[in-house]
This record gives structure tokens, C-alpha cells and sequence, in this order.
């Protein structure tokens, strides 16, 4: 009974120490200002290295930032329980009108999804694809390496006469709805658009020549452990498995390899088709971007955005204002292997929110 | 003659015998190896490559912050190994009593309504998805209180232990026999005391067991932290009633990134939650001495 009583009261002492922490804080809540974040997962590691960066820059301030996915993190940031949140579509238009005026979206960096392939007579040779072929394979229209259509594109390949594995993602993902959004702007009388969206039925499984990978990393593994399969990744697993990219026809017939210029050309070429304004809807962003005109632009090409409000506490104002403009300003020398910073046209839509968030 | 071939039939018999008892055994022990062997593989993998990250990284990686994916430093998990021993703390005092009077409970007033839908829902608790006990403290605790905690964390991670330790309690609080419940009144003990002074005792290691199997399921939970505690890595803690870090969330987020400082902290971080791990339950096991009766 003793022993018990002594726990007892040793717990309660640990509680006691515990909540100390939380007083002490209270104390000081005009020197160390936290704000904090949650959303995409994609937009993590990018976020992580310039928040660290800024807080180099900055004292008595702090920024923590958690991957959840980019709904989970909308829905933190408009019950209030988050200061911003990091987002890989913009807000559909419905959403925006609900909160029209109260919430700014900022296109803060680029992505890409490469097409990889696993044929082990090209090697290194490159691939050359484009969106009606794609569209045929992942419809499970076209079956062999060597189809006619296949040829057309790739002249100088010796391609083999072997039946095509579509590889495609099992869960639901932004990279999935980015891709269908290509094929379909790309080839729109064969991939309807109920075929575009973060989770498809994809026609090539009824063939019974499609495999779901969970995750980019599931991606990764069934394509290398497939031969003659082709998929689709975040640009960054590509480049860290060594896999071979193929280079995509874009609106103005060239085809493009995933570079950092010709993401970026892509993101120019999309600007007379954005709003100027962070406060204005963004929700047509990725047709826009995506299968974007221009000479160089790569076609697969997407915005990760953050969304932030428009008014904030006196403290939390000077923080978030100035971390944008961290952003604008020294954030693309913090820029992680696979994201591709914003041009100088996108950063100035950007920094237009400085002069949009108030405290109060 | 005859002696000799019956003999002979008999040590053929007999051979057969042993060479069904030796396949047996290979059976066995091929079948318990298979069983065994991805457990293994997983803990071997753990031990090489979280073993190379506390090499490189030594006691700061204990202590430090966690890197940006642009260093070459391997940083810490300093901020995550807070939150995990403040959570499981908290974990214990709200899960504990909890599973143990509802134990006791179940046991000493078996026939009451009660009683037996206590037990009923304590068991099929043990099957629901803990994603959806995450959903639950955040619809509860999370957005009443306007901002993610360790306690709501806990809130959910006690949701996960109760049911494991409350099964454990209750069966060895239940198998005490009927003669040493009698001798205990017999004494003249009320119900309170016997319960306290002579069961919880006679039955204390399957009490710290249950304790120990809920809690080892609560802490390696990831799903029920992801909505719940916020996340913590630039300060190491500020409150059970603010945001804090978790090793078995830094994991997760940093697991499925392409970037290897990161890999490489997440192998470390596996390794250092299998390692607090083994370490309670040894100690706890050791110390805590099984009642002969």
C-alpha cells in the first residue's frame, strides 16, 4: 500500500514538472513566436531546409512544419490548429469562394514527374515519348515495346518485341493526378476526364498488364523488379535510382527531358493563364501549367504551393511575412535535389502577399 | 530364428520410430526458422544500419535536432526521444489506472451488466484501426483545445493500450485460485485491501506484463500521433499542453523521403526505439519476480 501511495505521488510529481514547462512559456510569449504548419508530404524536405535556413537567420523564433498530405494538412489549417499549410493543388474553386478573401495561395516551388522505363536492350539510350502513346499504354491499347506507334516516335531504337507493364501508384497521390492531367490535356479524345484524379481505375489493369506500387518508393521497387514496364515518379526518385527518364513531346512538338530550364520554362509559359494576385483563385493552376506551350517546357510539370491567411497575430504577422520573404528572396539557394525553384515571374506573384497580410 | 527376426523387426521399428521422431524435430525447427526469419531479417537490418548512424553520429545524435535534408550532418532525434518518453508517461498515468480498475472490477463482480460490457468492449477494442482512435482524440481533445498536444496524444495512445493491458489484468487477477481469494477474507480483510494487498500482488507479473504488452503497442504506434501531437523539431519541449515530437512519427516522415541523411536518422532512430525497448522489458521483468504457489 506504501510503495503505491510513493508512486502515486512520484507520478504526480513528474505531472507537476511536466505542466512547469507550460507556465514557463507563458511567461515568455513575447520573445519566442512559434508558428506552425502541416500538409504535404512532397513539400516536406523543401520546407524543412528553408525553415532551417530562416531560423539561422532569425532568433526567438521558430517554424515546425509536419507531413500529413496536403488534405489533412487543409483541413488543420482552416480549423485553425496550423498558422499555414503546404499544399500540392490549389484550393478547388469551391473551397476558395468559402474562404474568398482569408486565404492566400502561394506557388512556392516546383516539381516534376518523369516517365521511367525498364527495357534492358535500350540501356542508356533515351526514350522518346508522347502523350497520345502514353495514354494508349496505360489504356492498355497498345501491348508490345515495338508497336508501330512506338517505333514512329523512337527511329533510331532497336525496341524489343515484348509485351509493356504499365507501373502505376496502388494509393492515392498528387503524383497520379498530375500525370493523368497530362495525358488527358495532352490526348483528351482517348483519356476522358473522369480517368484524371489522385486515385484512377486504370484500364491496363483490366488487361491484366498494369502493377500498383504503393508509394513512389513501390513505384521504384515493381518497376526495377519488372522488366520491359514503364511508370511514372516524383523527378527525385528517378534521379536517386539511376533510372532511365524518357523525354516527353511537348505542345509545341520538342521533346524534353525533366530539366530544371525547362521545368521552369514550363511555369513562364503557364503565367498568362494564373492570376496575378495570391488572393485570386487558383484552381485551374495545373491545366495551365501542365502540357504548358513553349519551346523548352517540360510538360509534366506542377506547383507545390503554401497557403497562408490573411491576418494573423501582431507577433505571428512579422514572422510569416518574413519568412515569405525569405523565401522569395534566399530560398532558392536552400533548394533540395529534385525541387526546381519558382522563376523571377512566379516570385513576384508571391511576394505580392506581403503586402496582403495584416495583423489583427 | 524366430527370436532373431522379431528382433530384427523390432529394431527396424524402432529405427523408423527414431527417424520419424528426427524429421519431426527438422520439421519443427524449419517451420519455427521460417517463422522466425523475417522477424529476424528486420532486426538484423535495424542493428547494421541504425548501428552505422550511431556510430557516425554518437551521443549527439541522442541529443541534437534533426537535420535539414541539404546536410552532410546527421543531427539528432534529441526533440522526438522527448516527446516519446513524455508521451509514454503520460500514456501510463491515464491508460494504468484505468485498465487496472476495470480489471479489478470485471473480476470481483463478474455477473454484473456492467461488468460484462466492460469485458465485452474491452476485447473487441483490441481490432479497431488505430487511425481511427487518432481521428477520435483530434475530433475530442485536438480541436476543443485549439491546438495539437501531447496530451491528446496520449488521450489516443491510452485508447490503444487499454484494451492489451486490461486483457492481460484481467486474466491474471482471474486465475488466482479460489483457496487463496477465501484465505484472504478469512483473514478478515475487506474487499478494497484484499484487492490491493494480497491479488494485485499474488498476480503482479501478469499485471506489469499487461503493462508492459499495452504500452509496447501504444508506443510504436504511428497512426494515432499523426493527427494528435503536432510535431516537434526545432525546440524540445514546451508543455504536455503543446505540440511535441515522437520517435515512431520522425520515422515515418523521414523513412519515405528519397534523401539518405534522412534514411539514415530514421534506421538510427528505429534502432535506438528497439533498443529502449528491450532495455524495460529486461529490467522490468528481472525485477519483478513471478509469486510460486
Amino acid at each position: 500500500m506504501r510503495k503505491l501511495l510513493a508512486m502515486v505521488i512520484a507520478a504526480l510529481a513528474i505531472l507537476v514538472f511536466l505542466f512547469s514547462f507550460s507556465f514557463r512559456n507563458e511567461g515568455k510569449k513575447a520573445a519566442e513566436v512559434i508558428i506552425r504548419g502541416s500538409g504535404s508530404t512532397f513539400l516536406q524536405p523543401q520546407l524543412e531546409a528553408w525553415i532551417q535556413g530562416f531560423l539561422k537567420d532569425f532568433k526567438n523564433v521558430s517554424i515546425e512544419y509536419q507531413g500529413v498530405g496536403s488534405g489533412a494538412g487543409q483541413e488543420q489549417f482552416f480549423k485553425r490548429l496550423t498558422d499555414f499549410c503546404g499544399s500540392d493543388p490549389p484550393l478547388s474553386r469551391q473551397t476558395w469562394e468559402r474562404y474568398r478573401g482569408k486565404v492566400l495561395q502561394l506557388p512556392i516551388i516546383l516539381g516534376a514527374v518523369a516517365v521511367v522505363y525498364n527495357v534492358p536492350e535500350l540501356k542508356d539510350r533515351c526514350l522518346k515519348l508522347d502523350g497520345r502513346v502514353l495514354a494508349l499504354i496505360y489504356l492498355g491499347r497498345i501491348e508490345y515495346w515495338d508497336d508501330p506507334m512506338m517505333r514512329e516516335l523512337n527511329p533510331g531504337l532497336d525496341l524489343p518485341h515484348r509485351r509493356i507493364t504499365a507501373v502505376h501508384r496502388s494509393d492515392a497521390s498528387g503524383t497520379t493526378q498530375i500525370f493523368t492531367t497530362f495525358l488527358h490535356e495532352a490526348a483528351p479524345d482517348l483519356w476522358p476526364s473522369d480517368l484524371v484524379g489522385k486515385t484512377v481505375n486504370w484500364p491496363v489493369d483490366g488487361k491484366g498488364r498494369g502493377v500498383g506500387g504503393k508509394g513512389n518508393p513501390g513505384v521504384v521497387a515493381a518497376l526495377k523488379s519488372t522488366e520491359y514496364s514503364v511508370g511514372y515518379v516524383e523527378l527525385e526518385y528517378a534521379y536517386r535510382e539511376a533510372l532511365p527518364v524518357a523525354a516527353i513531346k511537348n505542345r509545341d512538338g520538342n521533346f524534353v527531358l525533366p530539366s530544371v530550364e525547362a521545368i521552369q520554362e514550363a511555369a513562364k509559359n503557364a503565367l498568362p493563364d494564373l492570376p496575378e494576385d495570391p488572393s485570386e483563385d487558383f484552381s485551374s493552376e495545373l491545366q495551365a501549367i501542365v502540357y504548358a506551350p513553349g519551346n523548352g517546357s517540360y510538360s509534366i510539370t506542377a506547383f507545390s504551393h503554401v497557403f497562408i491567411r490573411t491576418t494573423y497575430s501582431k507577433e505571428k504577422t512579422w514572422v510569416v511575412r518574413e519568412f515569405i520573404r525569405w523565401i522569395c528572396e534566399r530560398g532558392s539557394g536552400y533548394v533540395v535535389e529534385g525541387y526546381v525553384p519558382v522563376p523571377e515571374e512566379i516570385r513576384n506573384i508571391d511576394l505580392r502577399a506581403l503586402d496582403l497580410v495584416r495583423s489583427g | 530364428m524366430r527370436d532373431v527376426s522379431s528382433r530384427r523387426e523390432a529394431e527396424r521399428l524402432s529405427l523408423v520410430r527414431r527417424i520419424k521422431d528426427k524429421l519431426f524435430l527438422v520439421i519443427l525447427v524449419v517451420l519455427s526458422m521460417a517463422a522466425f526469419l523475417p522477424l529476424f531479417h528486420i532486426v538484423a537490418s535495424i542493428l547494421y544500419y541504425g548501428g552505422w548512424t550511431l556510430l557516425r553520429g554518437g551521443l549527439s545524435f541522442l541529443v541534437d535536432t534533426p537535420p535539414s535534408p541539404l546536410s552532410s550532418n546527421l543531427g539528432g532525434i534529441g526533440p522526438a526521444l522527448v516527446g516519446s518518453a513524455v508521451l509514454v508517461f503520460l500514456t501510463v498515468i491515464l491508460g494504468l489506472p484505468l485498465s487496472f480498475m476495470a480489471a479489478v472490477f470485471t473480476v470481483e463482480y463478474p455477473n454484473t451488466l456492467v461488468a460484462r460490457v466492460t469485458k465485452l468492449v474491452c476485447r473487441s477494442f483490441t481490432e479497431i484501426p488505430t487511425v481511427l482512435i487518432g481521428v477520435l482524440s483530434y475530433t475530442l481533445v485536438v480541436i476543443p483545445m485549439g491546438r495539437f498536444s501531447a496530451l491528446a496524444g496520449a488521450v489516443a495512445l491510452a485508447i490503444v493500450m487499454v484494451p492489451y493491458s486490461y486483457t492481460y489484468m484481467e486474466e491474471s487477477l482471474a486465475s488466482i485460485p479460489r483457496t487463496y481469494r477465501e484465505a484472504a477474507y478469512s483473514l478478515g480483510l475487506t474487499r478494497p485491501r484484499a484487492v490491493f494487498s494480497v491479488f494485485t500482488r499474488i498476480a503482479r507479473r501478469g499485471i506489469l506484463t499487461g503493462v508492459l504488452i499495452g504500452l509496447a503497442k501504444a508506443a510504436g504506434e504511428t497512426a494515432p500521433l499523426l493527427f494528435t501531437i503536432g510535431g516537434l523539431r526545432h525546440a524540445y519541449f514546451n508543455g504536455p499542453d503543446h505540440p511535441v515530437g515522437a520517435i515512431p512519427l520522425l520515422i515515418y516522415e523521414f523513412a519515405l523521403t528519397p534523401y539518405r541523411v534522412y534514411r539514415e536518422v530514421a534506421w538510427g532512430a528505429a534502432l535506438v526505439l528497439i533498443a529502449i525497448y528491450l532495455v524495460i522489458f529486461v529490467v522490468l521483468r528481472r525485477t519483478v519476480r513471478e509469486v510460486r504457489m
